[in-house]
């Protein structure tokens, strides 16, 4: 019964993203858009901080990378196709990640955080002042967006149609979240728990905890890399605030957290809930730091745990009362 | 000394200027970071919050000192009652609480300080005693920078002091080593915290009133200095008021010798020394070394 | 005989002075209508009249919260001004009704995301009739793409950069009614080696991003061609948001320049000059945006004074030639000085209404003076009437909107900052002062149109084998 309902409850769900579009009109398509793009972001540090227990203050720098990876693909490649210029972006993050990985996998807590933090700083510093490359303040914008070419069968233009993007983006971060959450599920993803659980144990239990991190480090940062490259297609522009600025790299942080850290879904409907409440709040007033530290403020103290997480914890409680009236029952 | 020296000297002391500056703000970010393991993201919004606050008192009194002397301390009870009410509740959930939550705080702040003072830029004039500029061995310095690095010596040299001299200052240092003994030992610790947390915020209001009157006091007063600050303390080494100064006397260095030879890479310098210690050290230069 | 001469004499003295001024501007399609100005007295910049409904729909585009609110302030307000004058009179006559104008607010927070999302829900839920921004090129050319995606006029009015009207950017839709930072550039070199011809030695320090060098190179170009003589002694690209300029002021210290170009605004603007002073760095700077009163005010008279200023806002001395000029201008100044009295309204900042502030109210005029002859809402007769318009503004300087580019053509002017009792030249009416706390335009240069023409792409088609004078 509960399989055939959730089998159905899926199948609903991809029928109404299927029609999105053309039943909420341009505008709320984009907003779905950018819900998913960030959604998919914030997955993907959560992998990190959920799972493993990585705490990353600067997972901005994947992001930027697959943007501007993205962007100079198309920019200097002529005739580069949608998808190759996808991967271009994802590459860009992966060597990255490469390259930190020896550094990182080495530290963990504060320093982690820290470390994070520092490199993201010194990519924007860099996009920055390497004005002739990315652009500096401005970034790289109006460069050309291929159509999807799938061959044999369709040329899909891209560029001025929000209908055809919203398809690509949406097959390719429903793809993302599949993928990850399936890696979240593999033996692997049980060492993720452990080492965050408990690093030294499953270092002593025989898992190379070192290589471990390496390779969850990579995974977050491919997928980060997904969501900025997107990003940057859907905006036509890849600016140094927009891919390496804190506050992007604070954003899936936030999401995670109100969500709920604990589980894998609980970013997902933190990136809904906050960009719902950035909307209403930008139309209600012009006081919209106010709003947001409130949210903040409160919500950490009073609903630390996210809505998922508070969601379980009230669920937790309820059955358990049930199951002490239930047993006071029995006995009396 | 001829132009080409002066020059090099003046650029200098630019430099320590600017590396002073940037230590009151580094320094009770340290220390706090260090102690309490808090990530206080509002400590730039409190720099700011001070610079206003400095503002009003020298709006009311006329009176530059007064302000300098009054501001930081107000701004260091608002500090306070942020962390005895707000921090204390989320300290169980670790940093990612404490970053929303000082998150949250700052732009509490920018709203409050946009609310009650405006959007517009405020003038904060210097005393006129320290206004002007003084020549020695043909050099021709401003008054006021020198009594900025005389007045971060100054703090320093207290904080030193009531470290290192006196019995709080050992219970701060212990409480920094191993908070839960210090505590086990009978020594009100959430006490302690509040104390450090206070002089922390302190120390960034004194930075923020002596600024004021080289920069313009405006809403982004925070945004300037905030990610400065957090390279410093993150390259000094957590906890490392040594660190702290280290670092910030080398930045500041870097930032005016980088104009000077590098135009407009020096910020460049700055992150890539930031880079280079942390690859090879991740804790920071002073910072304590990993388990 | 003699009595002729004497009848022809007075005759040839009232020529001798109404023809500059006659052959000065070339004749306008049309121009601001002082006679029927309404009565502007219950206008409140903080809670301005907008009216709904039916309307003529402007979104204002730009920072409405955190650090640069006060932009969108600035904005708000210039545009109100206009509007509320024109609402008074009964609104505009569009496809066949009359309509008012309803303002409204679009925040974009100084974030491109955020500024594609506020410019889409403009257009497609609010179903505005036109976007009116904004401050930072790279958040104009967002507003430009959005109003080319969905065939929305948008008009600029604050962004400088000359490659937003370029071959890659370029829109049918967006119109730049402001200056662009090339002809800047040009206009001071200008200025420096064909009328002024004195200093010699000049640093430039601009910020480092578009911008900033685009108005660098402009200015070493016009140096090139109308002062050769000049030598650059040092340049220079600080990053934005500067706090301590101590290293740089240094640096041209020691260069002997005699002169600092700048293109830096708020708050780069203000800590330079500041800091230059404390510092010992006395030598004037060649400027844009080094006119915000507040920092003027704290900086004084002294070290203000001699401060070269570049704008579009602006006419041949004096500044209120007819009795019109001067209502127009005690319209504002009187409300200034008795009614507004909530913050920033009642700073040094809305005194005058004149400055970038009248510069973006003059630009708001133009833009419904097209939609009122377009008399439709239709993009395709606005675009119509607004290619190769031209509109007298109130200072009775005539702008032309450059049909191939979209660009303005108009005459620049420099103005030089001058202590109290010489700014009579500039302000002739009581009290002949602009500030007392501060220097400010006293004596003022033209340089007409055909010298600072605004930079024309060679790439864009539109544009191949067509006058850059429009």
């Amino acid at each position: 019964m509960r399989r055939a309902l959730a089998a159905l409850s899926w199948v609903a769900g991809a029928v109404a993203l299927a029609v999105l579009p053309t039943t909420v009109g341009p505008y709320y398509t984009n907003v779905f858009v950018t819900f998913a793009i960030f959604s998919v972001f914030s997955v993907s540090l959560n992998l990190l901080l959920g799972y493993t227990g990585l705490f990353s203050f600067g997972h901005a720098m994947f992001f930027g990378a697959g943007g501007y990876g993205t962007a100079l693909a198309l920019k200097h490649v002529s005739g580069l196709a949608l998808l190759p210029a996808v991967g271009a972006g994802v590459l860009a993050s992966l060597v990255l990640a490469l390259v930190l990985a020896p550094i990182v996998v080495r530290v963990s807590g504060t320093a982690f955080a820290m470390l994070h933090l520092a490199f993201s700083q010194v990519l924007y510093v860099l996009a920055l002042k390497l004005r002739a490359i990315t652009g500096g303040e401005d970034g790289i914008g109006n460069f050309p967006i291929p159509p999807l070419n799938i061959p044999g069968v369709a040329s899909i233009p891209m560029k001025d149609s929000p209908q055809n993007f919203y398809y690509f983006a949406i097959v390719l971060l429903a793809l993302s979240l599949w993928l990850m959450w399936f890696f979240t599920k593999t033996p692997f993803g049980q060492v993720q728990l452990a080492i965050r659980e408990n690093a030294r144990r499953t270092d002593y239990l025989g898992f190379k905890v070192p290589q471990s991190k390496a390779v969850i480090y990579l995974v977050s940062a491919a997928f980060a890399g997904v969501s900025g490259s997107l990003y940057g297609l859907f905006h036509n522009l890849v600016s140094d605030d927009g891919a390496f600025g804190a506050l992007v790299s604070f954003a899936p942080i936030i999401n995670i957290m109100i969500g709920g850290i604990g589980s894998f879904m609980g970013p997902v409907l933190g990136t809904a809930l906050f960009l719902v409440i950035e909307e209403v709040t930008s139309r209600f007033t012009e006081r919209v730091e106010l709003v947001i530290g409130l949210i903040f403020v409160l919500g950490i103290m009073f609903a630390p745990l996210g809505v998922l997480g508070t969601a379980r914890k009230l669920r937790q409680k309820w059955r358990a009362d049930r199951e002490a009236r239930a047993s006071v029952r029995r006995t009396a | 000394m001829d132009q080409t020296t002066a020059m090099y000297v003046a650029q200098g002391l630019h430099g320590l200027a600017y590396g002073m500056v940037l230590f009151l703000i580094a320094a009770g970010l340290n220390v706090i970071f260090g102690m309490m393991g808090v990530l206080n993201l509002a400590h730039a919004s409190f720099f700011m919050l001070s610079a206003y606050l400095g503002f009003q008192f020298v709006s009311i009194t006329g009176n530059f000192w007064l302000a300098l002397l009054l501001a930081p301390p107000a701004t260091a009870i608002c500090g306070v009652l942020m962390e005895r009410f707000l921090l204390t509740k989320v300290h169980a959930f670790g940093h990612m609480g404490e970053l929303i939550l000082t998150l949250g705080v700052a732009q509490i702040i920018l709203a409050a300080v946009k609310g009650i003072w405006g959007t517009e830029s405020l003038p904060l004039k210097m005393p006129p005693i320290l206004e002007g500029r003084v020549t020695f061995a043909g050099l021709d310095y401003p008054i006021y920078r020198l009594f900025i690095i005389g007045l971060a010596l100054a703090i320093l040299a207290i904080m030193t002091l009531l470290l290192y001299k006196t019995r709080l200052g050992k219970i701060v240092r212990a409480a920094v080593s191993d908070a839960g003994m210090v505590n086990a030992l009978g020594i009100n610790i959430p006490l302690v915290f509040m104390m450090v947390f206070g002089i922390g915020i302190w120390m960034a209001g004194v930075a923020g009133v002596a600024i004021a009157p080289i920069l313009t006091v405006f809403p982004g007063l925070a945004d300037q200095v905030g990610m400065d600050a957090f390279i410093v303390v993150v390259t000094g080494g957590f906890g490392s008021l040594l660190g702290a100064f280290v670092v910030s006397i080398i930045f500041g260095l870097l930032s005016s010798y980088g104009v000077q030879f590098f135009s407009q890479f020096a910020s460049v310098l700055i992150v890539g020394f930031m880079a280079i210690v942390l690859a090879i050290r991740p804790n920071g230069l002073f910072g304590a070394r990993d388990a | 005989m003699k009595r002729v001469v004497h009848r022809l004499v007075p005759l040839a003295f009232t020529l001798f002075f109404l023809a500059p001024a006659a052959v000065a501007q070339p004749a306008a399609n049309a121009g601001f209508d002082f006679k029927n100005m309404s009565d502007m007295s219950d206008f409140d910049p903080a809670n301005p009249v907008i009216p709904t409904g039916d309307t003529i729909k402007i979104a204002v585009v730009a920072s409405f919260s955190g650090p640069a609110a006060l932009v969108g302030q600035i904005y708000w307000t210039s545009a109100a001004w206009a509007v509320h004058d024109v609402n008074k009179r009964g609104g505009i006559m569009v496809d066949g009704k009359k309509k008012l104008i309803e303002l409204i607010k679009a925040d974009h927070a100084s974030k491109p995301d955020q500024a594609k999302r506020i410019t889409e829900r403009m257009v497609l839920q609010d179903k505005v009739n036109v976007l009116w921004g904004t401050d930072g090129s790279n958040l104009q050319k967002i507003i430009n793409e959005t109003a080319n995606k969905y065939k929305v006029i948008a008009i600029n009015t604050a962004s400088l950069s000359d490659d937003l009207q370029d071959a890659t950017n370029f829109s049918r839709y967006a119109f730049q009614t402001s200056m662009s930072a090339d002809q800047l550039g040009r206009g001071l070199a200008y200025y420096y080696g064909q009328t002024r011809k004195k200093e010699k030695k000049f640093y430039i320090l601009c910020q480092d991003y578009s911008f900033g060098h685009v108005l660098a190179d402009g200015f070493k170009k016009g140096m090139k061609e109308f002062y050769p003589d000049a030598q650059i002694v040092g340049e220079d690209y600080h990053k934005l948001f500067l706090t301590d300029f101590a290293p740089y002021l240094e640096k041209i210290k020691a260069s002997g320049a005699e002169v600092v170009f700048t293109g830096d605004w708020i708050p780069d603007a203000a800590n330079l000059l500041k800091q230059a002073r404390q510092a010992g760095v006395g030598i004037p700077f060649a400027h844009v945006f080094l006119d915000e009163p507040n920092f003027l005010h704290e900086v004084g008279v002294e070290g203000t004074k001699g401060l070269i200023q570049i704008s579009q806002y602006g006419t041949d001395n004096p500044s209120f030639k007819t009795p019109e000029q001067i209502k127009y201008y005690k319209t504002w100044n009187d409300l200034w000085k008795t009614k507004w009295k909530t913050a920033p309204y009642n700073s040094h900042l809305f005194e005058h209404g004149t400055g970038n502030i009248g510069s973006y109210i003059e630009q708001t005029y133009w833009l419904l003076s097209v939609i009122e002859r377009a008399q439709s809402t239709d993009p395709e007769k606005i675009i119509k009437v607004w290619e190769g318009d031209s509109y007298r503004f109130t200072t009775g300087k005539v702008i032309k909107m450059r049909a191939c580019d979209h660009k303005a053509v108009q005459d620049l002017h420099i103005f030089e900052y001058v202590p109290p009792d010489q700014q009579k030249q500039a302000f002739n009416i009581p009290p002949y002062y602009w500030y007392t706390g501060t220097s400010a335009p006293g004596p003022m240069t033209v340089l007409p149109a055909r010298v600072v023409l605004p930079w024309m792409d060679p790439a864009l088609d539109r544009c191949k084998g067509q006058s850059a004078a429009g």
